[in-house]
């Protein structure tokens, strides 16, 4: 969080990702140059750079994509989920570098401007063989250039979490048509059909984890929450949640996160204010609900973030009643305050 | 695609993007100030970062600026819509 925007809120653990992700990038282009003049006498040192700076941006879109639902199975993943926009912005990086030197390559050597020789090329769409691959290429990266441009938080404010959200889920069409763009330049190359192999692996692996982590979800919103008197929602029992966590639960259309911290319950909207980040799976940490995506952090009785900064989510009334919880399923206002319920009304509160 | 079409698309899209920056710079360093009170303090490096968006996406700010916006709008989710 900052009260004010910087290109980047550099911080120890950014600059380790950022110095580990530069070796890695340079690391494999490095040697996938090396193998490819080794094992090809026709390969040039052109072709090589080409081929390795595109196939180095799919891996790192395929970890991308990866990324999401590994850290939604498994919680050791989540220091990757926070630095994601660096990986897209290198990816995305690799991504231009290859179709600059591509088109520099094969399209910039004669009198007709570059571009509209890439379009213009002979063009078959019914025959694999033939088929324009380039074009998807094209496609994917103009994707990628919109989300790439749009990463900062400012664009967050500016077009609201949601529809920055929707915008950056264009990476999934990105995604089968830069897969499409590599399989089938792949396939009209001579050689064995390896890479295609690779690809469609990848491709596979990416959707297994995708639909696997959806599946999961799904139960959670399944287990329904029992209505109480007044059409207040019984939700757990208070003993269930552990301190300073939350447990989550589908009302009113989207998910609410019931934090039990210090003998009392608060609950607020899951939904961070940043990213939509899920609040419910993020903690207390200095008092405040702290979302495990960026660290955005709100106070858990208003929903409001410490001063200076002014986010706000809207809240829930909550009620506990012999050791049960109870929410209101109406959300108050973003930012109001919402006394918290004590566990145990007559005994004495617990720090944590 | 026929030359002619292409030629067209080249030229349209490098006209959009031309006149895109051409609102960009500016914006990033001072029409943004009116529109979000925290790029107000915004550094110079993040002024810089936002160009290229702005470039893209300079039909959408354009109009926010011409509307006189002074704060980012509020995002709409199920418990943000009851209210």
């Amino acid at each position: 969080m900052s009260a004010f925007y910087r290109a980047v809120n550099w911080n120890r653990q950014k600059y380790i990702f950022d110095g580990l992700l530069a070796a890695t990038v340079l690391g494999y282009l490095g040697l996938f140059i090396s193998l490819s003049l080794g094992q090809d006498s026709n390969a040039t040192l052109e072709t090589a750079l080409i081929r390795g700076l595109g196939s180095g941006a799919l891996v790192l879109l395929t970890v991308i994509l990866a990324v999401g639902p590994l850290a939604r199975l498994d919680r050791r993943f989540v220091p990757l989920l926070y630095n994601r926009r660096h990986l897209g912005v290198a990816m995305f990086l690799l991504a231009l570098g290859h179709a600059s030197f591509a088109v520099i390559q094969f399209h910039a050597l004669g009198d007709v401007n570059p571009v509209v020789s890439l379009l213009t090329g002979g063009a078959d769409f019914h025959d694999p063989a033939t088929f324009p691959f380039e074009w998807l290429g094209l496609a994917g990266l103009v994707i990628l250039a919109l989300m790439a441009a749009t990463s900062h938080d400012f664009w967050l404010a500016t077009l609201t979490a949601p529809v920055w959200k929707g915008l950056h889920m264009l990476v999934y069409p990105a995604y089968v048509v830069l897969v499409g763009h590599v399989a089938l330049g792949s396939l009209q190359q001579p050689g064995p059909p390896l890479p295609t192999l690779l690809l469609i692996a990848s491709a596979a692996l990416v959707l297994g984890l995708q639909l696997f982590a959806g599946w999961r979800e799904r139960g959670l919103d399944r287990q329904q929450a029992s209505v109480a008197a007044e059409g207040w929602i019984a939700v757990c029992d208070a003993s269930e949640i552990r301190e300073g966590r939350a447990r989550m639960a589908l009302v009113s259309g989207e998910r609410i996160a019931v934090f039990r911290y210090e003998g009392r319950i608060s609950c607020v909207s899951n939904v961070c204010q940043h990213q939509n980040g899920p609040l419910g799976e993020g903690k207390i940490v200095d008092g405040c609900i702290t979302c495990p995506w960026h660290g955005y952090q709100y106070l858990p009785d208003s929903g409001q973030s410490p001063p200076p900064f002014t986010e706000k989510i809207p809240t829930f009334n909550v009620r506990v009643i012999e050791g049960r919880v109870y929410v209101d399923p109406r959300p108050n206002l973003p930012g109001t305050r919402v006394e918290p319920a004590l566990i145990n009304p007559g005994g004495p509160r617990r720090s944590a | 695609m026929t030359p002619l079409f292409a030629s067209w698309f080249v030229w349209l899209t490098g006209g959009y993007l031309l006149l895109g920056l051409g609102f960009a710079i500016p914006f990033a360093f001072r029409l943004v100030n009116r529109l979000d009170p925290v790029a107000a303090h915004g550094t110079r490096p993040f002024r810089l970062l936002i160009i290229p968006g702005a470039t893209l996406l300079w039909p959408l700010l354009l109009r926010r600026v011409l509307r006189r916006d002074t704060m980012p709008p509020t995002e709409r989710t199920a418990h943000r819509n009851i209210q």
